[in-house]
């Protein structure tokens, strides 16, 4: 194999913007939301369930992914929990400060192969995160799609995320929204127990359901048991997978799974082509 | 093709000759028993008669460390790290080492083809030479024959007086032109060199070994042996991987956003942030290594990613054989997927 | 960034059961000297001045703990200092210090002392984080300078260190270094966690695990390099436990 190098044109990989903070929140001890608006206002372009690199200069670069959605305009929004040196440096920065973005980057979720589908969404933990776009997509985007059935989990109710945004959906008469959290408080007077508990309930419509999970990697397993018993086929089911996602653009290797860089074939797979990846679930 | 010939006497003027056109990297002795590629300042310094190079010449295009940014925390601003351009003449290359620098061009130019890579690489001329394959060289396992001088400009091919020089490129005529010290190539017997067939499958055959390896008994064994060093990876001239770190200076305001080779059989290489390590065992991790070499690019590319330069083997102080470990593979499926009745019976018929 | 006078942090060194080589190996510093006094206020340094505070931002820890009183003074160390960071490989992993405790403690104390024995109570050497939280470590006998300044960059930027993980073999790898394995040498490169830049194979010299071993070091495969290389199994452990003692001498095969 060879190639003539000198016909391929190079590109530069590795420069962010210099983006703005323009709001935070905090959601729970752990994490907190950020908007953030590029340079000019310009749209990042993502698509739901994609990501961006975020770096503070002096502290490095993390992949984190993008919960606004697409229809978002003038700027976009991050949750970011705290687990590492780098999270921790930007859960301290407020409205003004700067970040680097490089992205977005990855397949996100296919949302115009979903359209005129029922979608059920099925979140872990920050699970939610990535997919809050697509249940804001599909909420800009109601008349294209058919019934929003939302099945979010969490450990307690303390770690809850979005509290504005359940409120929204549990409202909502067109959005079928199902909580439960691993282990209740007094005060909690909704279902407890894992997600998958959520699953036997829901009444189906079969081959025109889309599924998109996104949790945990021990969910995954567990949320895929309830699928197949449910009778939902793979070809219908789509996730998320959690990886070392260093450099974004497919060459530091940190991220493959097999012969998968999930930072370019993912980090949302369709199912059936998860399948044959050893290692991925 | 036009050959000529270059008796050893001449071979300091040759690269005399050489280095009027452009800056020059040729193997030279580092150590008690090793080579390393290094600038030529002493043409007479230059070993052309070596076993391997401790790290192949993708050192010059991947840098064991680089400089991706540097920035200033101060007002937020970052340089890119700057590519010298320069032409590079690369003398005494080996065959299997060539076609390491071929894979990785495949690797950096495809999908998002990178700019840090592409612009060291581009202005880069390559003049191979001839070896006589050690215990560990299997190139020629591997579908690299000892003479292919595919992407070299310039062949030298040893004899018995010198060299027999062979112009594989326009290039490669350039770079000799206005040299006149050569003759004409002379018919001098070519060293006759026996490259023995390691691997005991022929490579075209290693993916359907490879369709069965996953479960294979080879990966426990071997991380038995294993400490997970990184060693095999960080001389291997078809590896790539990096890690990418931020320094600060001593001001704490200015910094550089640094790169450097990293490796799968390292503990932490597929661990993220929040703690969960995706390959944790060694035996995982030497099953990724080989399957990066023999499987995963190579179901798209159709050729193994491994050269046969036999570094990884040479350089493991445990002993471990990536050889050994193929072969233990083609075992491991002969035993438990050829060798079954069924199998046999449907061989019976076919003949 | 502002040119008004900004509050230096207060950073002191002590040490404990030591040579006290790493204390000294800093004001080799020379070059940087001068630029890390910019970000911080020494207020402690037994080697270089003499002047106590009460409260420290930074406390460097250098030494083993190996006498009572030596745990009543990290004790009291701790509470008045922020942060607190093990120094070298006595602080860091009791270090050399904790050959002595592959032997039975009286015998030590006699062979040390002899009949003074009664005078010098003693307890096994330990790290200081078998006493008390210990922030950060800096490894090395003595301390890994490059490290040194890594982590100081680090705080004073208001980060947390990243600690290496990897062996001593990638940096020999990066910097092209002819492997001290085929010099003749036998090495705890392999296992060892790198962030000295190699310093010693680069030269010419093996390493002596000084820094501590990586997380999930595979030790039996260790000691099989080290015997197929030429040397006796017991002498394989010894070299490992020159300065693992503390955190190894349980897990070697007997």
């Amino acid at each position: 194999m060879s190639i003539a190098i000198s016909d391929v044109k190079s590109q530069e990989l590795y420069c962010p913007e210099i983006a703005k903070i323009t709001a935070v929140k905090r959601f729970t001890e752990k994490e907190k939301w950020f908007d953030i608006e590029l340079p000019g206002g310009r749209s990042l372009g993502h698509q739901p369930g994609q990501f961006v690199q975020v770096s503070l200069f002096g502290a490095g670069e993390a992949p984190i992914s993008v919960t606004s959605s697409p229809t978002k305009k003038g700027s976009f929004e991050l949750c970011i929990r705290e687990v590492g040196m780098l999270t921790k440096l930007l859960h301290k920065l407020d409205v003004g400060s700067t970040v680097g973005i490089r992205g977005p980057y990855g397949k996100g979720f296919d949302v115009k192969s979903f359209k005129g589908k029922d979608i059920l969404i099925i979140g872990g933990g920050i699970g939610i995160v990535p997919l809050r776009s697509l249940i804001n997509y599909v909420i800009d985007n109601r008349k294209d799609y058919g019934r929003l059935i939302i099945l979010y989990g969490a450990k307690n109710p303390d770690e809850l995320l979005y509290p504005d945004d359940l409120k929204l959906w549990k409202k909502s008469n067109d959005i079928e929204y199902h909580i439960t959290v691993d282990q209740g408080t007094p005060e909690w007077k909704g279902n407890t127990g894992v997600i998958t508990t959520l699953i036997p309930g829901l009444d189906l419509d079969l081959p025109n359901t889309i599924t998109a999970v996104v949790g945990p990697p021990i969910m995954y397993k567990f949320v895929l048991m309830s699928l197949k018993t449910k009778r939902i086929p793979d070809e219908n089911i789509y996730l998320s997978l959690e990886r070392r996602m260093k450099c974004g653009v497919g060459k530091c290797g940190h991220c493959q799974i097999n012969h998968s860089y999930v930072c370019q074939d993912g980090p949302v797979y369709h199912y059936p082509e998860l399948k044959h990846l050893q290692e991925a679930i | 093709m036009k050959k000529y010939q270059l008796n050893n006497k001449q071979l300091p003027s040759f690269i005399d000759h050489l280095k009027k056109q452009g800056t020059v990297f040729a193997p030279h002795k580092k150590g008690d028993t090793s080579y390393s590629f290094e600038k030529v300042e002493n043409p007479n310094s230059v070993v052309l008669d070596y076993n391997r190079t401790l790290n192949s010449v993708k050192k010059y295009f991947l840098p064991p460390r680089e400089h991706l940014l540097s920035f200033s925390k101060t007002d937020n601003s970052f340089r890119k790290g700057s590519f010298k351009n320069e032409k590079k003449i690369f003398l005494g290359v080996h065959s299997y080492d060539m076609k390491a620098v071929l894979k990785l061009d495949y690797n950096f130019s495809q999908g998002n083809p990178e700019e840090n890579y592409l612009q060291r690489r581009k202005d880069s001329s390559f003049i191979g030479v001839s070896f006589i394959p050690d215990e560990f060289h299997f190139s020629q396992s591997v579908g690299i024959p000892l003479h292919d001088t595919e992407g070299f400009d310039i062949y030298l091919e040893q004899n018995s007086d010198g060299y027999t020089v062979k112009i594989i490129t326009e290039k490669g005529e350039k770079l000799i032109d206005g040299f006149d010290r050569v003759s004409k190539a002379k018919d001098i017997s070519s060293n006759h060199v026996q490259f023995q067939n390691k691997l005991k499958y022929n490579y075209n055959r290693l993916p359907e070994v490879f369709e069965q390896s996953w479960n294979a008994a080879v990966w426990e064994e071997v991380s038995k042996k294993c400490v997970g060093c990184g060693t095999c990876n960080l001389v291997c001239p078809t590896c790539y991987c990096f890690d990418v770190e931020d320094n600060l200076d001593l001001s704490l305001q200015t910094g550089t956003r640094d790169r450097s080779w990293d490796g799968c059989m390292l503990n932490g290489f597929a661990a993220v942030a929040g703690g969960e390590n995706f390959r944790e065992t060694l035996a995982e991790r030497q099953r990724h290594r080989v399957h990066r070499k023999f499987k995963y690019i190579s179901d798209i590319t159709g050729e193994p990613w491994c050269v046969g330069c036999g570094r990884c083997t040479a350089y493991c102080t445990a002993g471990i054989s990536i050889v050994e470990i193929v072969n233990q593979l083609c075992d491991e499926y002969e035993q438990n997927y050829l060798n079954r009745p069924a199998v046999v019976g449907l061989n019976a018929e076919r003949l | 960034m502002t040119t008004e006078a900004k509050i230096k942090p207060k950073v002191a060194f002590f040490d404990f059961t030591s040579c006290e080589g790493c204390q000294l190996n800093k004001l080799n510093l020379e070059n940087d000297l001068l630029d890390i006094l910019e970000h911080i206020d020494i207020v402690e340094f037994r080697e270089a001045m003499d002047d106590k505070a009460e409260e420290y931002d930074i406390a460097f820890i250098e030494g083993s703990i190996s006498t009572p009183s030596c745990v009543e003074r990290i004790h009291d160390i701790r509470r008045r200092s922020k942060m607190l960071i093990a120094l070298g490989a006595c602080a860091t992993q009791g270090g050399i210090n904790a050959m002595k405790n592959l032997h039975p403690i009286e015998e030590v104390r006699e062979t040390v002392y002899g009949d003074d024995k009664y005078l010098f109570p003693t307890l096994p050497a330990m790290p200081i984080s078998a006493i008390v939280k210990v922030d950060y470590k800096i490894d090395g006998c003595p301390m890994s300078m490059p490290e040194f300044l890594k982590v100081l960059k680090s705080l004073l930027a208001g980060q947390e260190p990243i600690k290496p993980d990897s062996a001593v073999c990638v940096e020999c790898k990066l910097k092209e270094n002819e492997c001290v394995f085929d010099k003749g040498m036998v090495c705890l490169g392999p296992i060892t966690r790198g962030g000295c830049d190699a310093i010693c194979p680069s030269f010419g010299q093996f390493c002596t695990g000084c820094r501590g071993l990586i997380s999930n070091p595979n030790k039996n495969a260790m000691l099989e390099i080290l015997t197929e290389h030429g040397i006796s199994l017991d002498e394989a452990k010894k070299r490992i436990l020159l300065f693992n003692s503390y955190d190894h001498s349980q897990s070697l095969p007997k």
